[in-house]
């Protein structure tokens, strides 16, 4: 129980979403905000887009013989709505920018120091949690984890989860602290594609992910996989979520590459393409919880994206889609054509149904496109020789299975509002929320090839996450998929309730490399469940 | 459901009534006539000038009843605004209101009552406070003070039950605690404690009740199965829970004792239906009774609230349990035990449509149960 401590503390707001959706009226919640945050500076972050203005790609910071160095520091600010932001500031000749993209190429080493420069702030009332991690093992700072500690998690990538590398259980950095260094290296054989950096600090992600503290990394090579892309102007494009009060699902925003697409409240961000134009567009779902469904509308129509990777690993081949889905932390690389000249043209996510107990995933627009004869605001992909070597998980299918596993989330609930125990479990243990001093849940060796089926018993859907390894998707709902993509973040459909089976996905997953071997987690990427435990930890023996 | 009769009960109004926790433009209580076959149909529903919040706690009553002699009276608290509201019965006119002090608060969980002879309290979940209130003729009332209550690991108040000079609560992080109302504002036993249930499950109590005698406390978890814990309260403190595994049935939150105490009915509150187990008031001991099948349209309700009964004696006649929609409806399951075996299922003509409120979790029923 004792993670109802904060679970508790939590709750007792959170009954405002229920307000909210019987529309309250939204100067409540900003004076909710608000007065969580007083006392906290409010402009540590840099300046944002104004609504109505055109989206740039972010900064990038590309790799220069095999190295790519930087320093960013964690900062926080509330914006005049009362939107609470944390960003990774970076300092240049010109300003400081927020989020720079990591351009790095296979075998490349990220050297990537982080300050947490995050000033006094009222901790909103929520309480510390220990650091007990791994016994003995603290990795960087001590003291207790609370709102100002943070640490970074390099989503995707498939790199060691030890200290100083891609380790959340035990990396603490507090604040004002000395610069706490990450060394790690891209696999030579990482799947190029999309990937992403972002604070878990156990507890309060969700809170630092809240509208800003998540940045892309782009590991090169895309065009050799899927000569599809070369030449064409690369668009990055970050989509966040920011709550007036974090942990409260009710009034948010989406931005987009930290603009507000807020439409019909606010102007449209505006996507500028040349006529006749593809582009290559590089998409993170870098949301709190939002299911995402992607889709560009031409003259009221849907456009064919043509798909070409997912989770930054490139497809077999490509597909054309209409509708993208993307869970929270997924990633999806398409290309798209301009739309005709004259007609109005968005890209929007479609709302999508996170059934009875879920959150309101509302359409949006995120952006107007703007067929305008200028230049692209993306450096085009290179155009290479095909000479793709192997990568990851190329030979996974044809791998003998070692073993088979079988989890499942739940939910129970102390009232509508909470308080809520949100619980992954393996199959025949108990259900339980994660401690960090817990042990493994699941303990398995260097070599192993697994099944595992992710089954969702909540009312609620939940979004399964692994750390360190990608994973190829079998079965959805018992039956073999058509497209057995490799995803590190996939949607596990809410329970329709009696008479209805549990959604399920089956998914093999890939323990071979020793690299990864050691501690890490799997959990739902809707933060506030994994900051409230739906997490458990893996431990892979050499 | 800690309601309280003080005298027999008399022939004439017999209501089942909702605490609607309408969020805007008033809340409402909506009272329901009771057939003798047990038949809900709406009599009227009452507005009110202050609002809810359509959700909160489980083990939380919004609704409670008070008989004393002719007069009734039916209170509801309205969370958003912080309002206790009176109703009159059974005339059906609002008679009071009025609110604790000015940091009493339960805008997002809710606010609990229970009613005696002589006070009203309120449970708020936001300042995790006791408010008492004095009672007065015509259902008025008058606040006289609050105490504080929290958990061992910092939960709010949450369910509550009363007996004579007892007053048990749960705070939904797995703590329980009993006070002194001897002199009306509560006064900690000091017994405050982790239930075993929470130490050893994944559980911990969020309604309760108490027996007749006042001998022991019931408490009805929030857990991923049924599970109930029982507390020896005899010396006026709470003694060690027992746990109790009652089945399969998903959560527990809400609890009811029948008239005759030989039932516990069981809000299987994630669960979709209402368990019964079978309770001897000697030695408080409970037992697997029986469980009803899914309740009907479950989906497009999510949670199972509140439970209250049809009559005030036996196994208190057919049982009414709060389905938590928008709108919301009303389940009515018949009940049948004898021979140590029961039954519970829903009527032909269930679920009854609530239709004024947007998030139905109590449900109360006139005259109340005599204990």
């Amino acid at each position: 129980m004792a993670q109802l401590k904060v679970l508790r503390r939590v709750l007792t707001i959170a009954h405002i979403s229920r307000i909210a959706r019987c529309g309250a009226p939204r100067s409540l919640f900003s004076a909710f905000a608000l007065l969580l945050l007083a006392g906290s500076s409010l402009a540590q972050c840099p300046k944002r887009p104004d609504p109505g203005s055109l989206v740039h790609n972010p900064l990038e910071l590309i790799s220069r013989n095999g190295v790519l160095k930087a320093e960013l520091s964690m900062r926080h600010s509330v914006d005049d709505q009362g939107y609470n932001h944390y960003c990774y500031d970076y300092k240049t000749a010109k300003g400081e920018v927020e989020e720079p993209t990591l351009r790095l190429k296979q075998g490349d080493t990220l050297q990537l120091d982080i300050k947490d420069r995050i000033e006094d702030m009222d901790d909103a009332g929520l309480e510390d949690m220990s650091m007990a991690g791994m016994p003995g093992k603290v990795c960087g700072d001590t003291g207790k984890m609370t709102l100002r500690s943070t640490n970074v998690h390099f989503h995707g990538l498939n790199v060691p989860p030890v200290c100083h590398q891609d380790d959340v259980l035990t990396t603490l950095i507090q604040p004002n602290s000395r610069p706490f260094p990450f060394k790690l290296q891209i696999p030579k054989d990482e799947p190029p594609g999309l990937y992403w950096y972002h604070p878990h600090v156990h507890g309060f992600t969700e809170f630092q992910v809240n509208g800003g503290a998540a940045g892309a990394i782009v590991v090169d090579g895309m065009e050799k996989f899927r000569p599809e892309v070369a030449g064409l102007a690369e668009r990055i494009f970050v989509i966040r979520q920011q709550f007036l009060v974090p942990w409260v699902p009710g009034p948010y925003q989406l931005t987009i590459n930290n603009q507000v697409a807020d439409y019909p409240h606010m102007r449209s961000p505006i996507i500028q393409m040349k006529t006749g134009e593809k582009q290559f567009w590089r998409v993170v779902n870098a949301t709190l919880q939002d299911f995402l469904q992607l889709q560009v509308l031409a003259g009221g129509k849907p456009e064919k994206l043509q798909l070409i990777a997912l989770d930054g690993y490139p497809l077999g081949k490509p597909r054309d889609e209409d509708v993208i889905l993307l869970p929270p932390a997924g990633r999806a690389e398409f290309i798209v054509e301009a739309p005709p000249k004259g007609d109005y043209s968005i890209f929007q996510t479609q709302a999508y149904s996170t059934g009875p107990t879920g959150n309101p995933d509302l359409e949006q627009t995120l952006a107007q496109i703007e067929v305008k004869d200028v230049p692209a605001d993306g450096a085009p992909v290179p155009v290479r020789p095909l000479t793709a070597g192997k990568i990851k998980f190329a030979d996974l299918a044809s791998q003998k299975v070692t073993a088979n596993r079988k989890l499942y989330f739940s939910e129970q609930f102390g009232g509508t509002n909470g308080p809520i125990q949100f619980y992954i479990t393996v199959d025949g243990q108990k259900e339980k929320v994660f401690e960090p001093n817990e042990k493994p849940a699941i303990t398995t060796k260097v070599g192993a090839v697994e099944d595992w089926t992710v089954e969702n018993r909540a009312f609620e859907t939940h979004a399964f996450h692994i750390h360190q390894i990608h994973f190829k998707i079998l079965e959805v709902d018992g039956k073999p998929v058509q497209n057995q993509d490799m995803r590190d973040t996939i949607e596990i459909p809410y329970w329709e309730g009696p008479g209805h089976p549990y959604h399920s996905v089956k998914m093999r997953m890939d323990f071979r490399d020793p690299t990864i071997a050691g501690m890490f987690v799997f959990h739902c990427h809707i933060l506030l469940h994994e900051d409230l435990g739906m997490m458990h930890k893996i431990l892979v023996k050499r | 459901m800690p309601q309280c009769a003080f005298a027999a009960n008399k022939p004439g109004a017999h209501f089942v009534f909702t605490n609607d926790d309408v969020t805007s433009e008033g809340n409402t209580a909506t009272f329901y006539n009771v057939a003798n076959n047990g038949a809900l149909s709406k009599k009227k529903s009452v507005r009110t000038r202050w609002d809810g919040i359509a959700g909160g706690l489980f083990g939380m009553n919004r609704v409670v009843a008070l008989q004393n002699g002719k007069q009734g009276c039916a209170y509801l608290s309205e969370a958003q605004t912080g309002q206790i509201v009176s109703i009159s019965l059974p005339s059906l006119k609002t008679a009071g209101s009025g609110k604790g002090s000015k940091t009493d608060g339960g805008m997002s969980n809710g606010i609990g009552l229970a009613v005696n002879s002589s006070n009203l309290y309120a449970s708020f979940s936001d300042s995790s406070t006791i408010g008492t209130f004095q009672l007065a003729a015509g259902c008025k009332f008058k606040f006289l003070g609050d105490t504080t209550a929290v958990g061992l690991q910092g939960g709010v108040v949450d369910g509550m039950a009363l007996h004579g000079s007892i007053m048990v609560v749960t705070y939904g992080d797995g703590s329980i605690e009993s006070f002194n109302i001897a002199s009306g504002v509560p006064v900690s036993n000091n017994d405050e404690q982790n239930s075993s249930g929470s130490k050893g499950d994944t559980a911990y109590p969020n309604g309760v009740d108490i027996t007749a005698d006042g001998h022991f406390a019931i408490f009805g978890d929030t857990a991923n199965s049924t599970i109930v814990e029982v507390s020896d309260i005899s010396s006026g403190q709470l003694s060690k829970t027992v746990v109790y595994h009652l089945g399969k049935a998903i959560s527990s939150s809400t609890v009811v004792l029948s008239p005759d105490e030989s039932l516990l009915f069981i809000g299987n509150t994630q669960g979709g239906s209402v368990s019964a187990a079978f309770f001897d008031k000697t030695t408080g001991t409970l037992s697997s009774g029986c469980a009803s099948k899914r309740l009907k349209q479950w989906g497009n309700w999510t949670y199972l609230g509140g439970l209250a009964q049809q009559n005030t004696t036996g196994a208190g006649g057919d049982l009414y349990a709060a389905e938590y929609s928008s709108p919301s409806s009303i389940a009515v399951i018949h009940v049948e035990s004898s021979g140590g075996k029961c039954t519970l299922q829903e009527s032909s003509k269930s679920p009854v449509l609530d239709k004024a409120s947007p998030g139905l979790l109590s449900i109360g029923s006139y005259p109340p149960r005599g204990f």
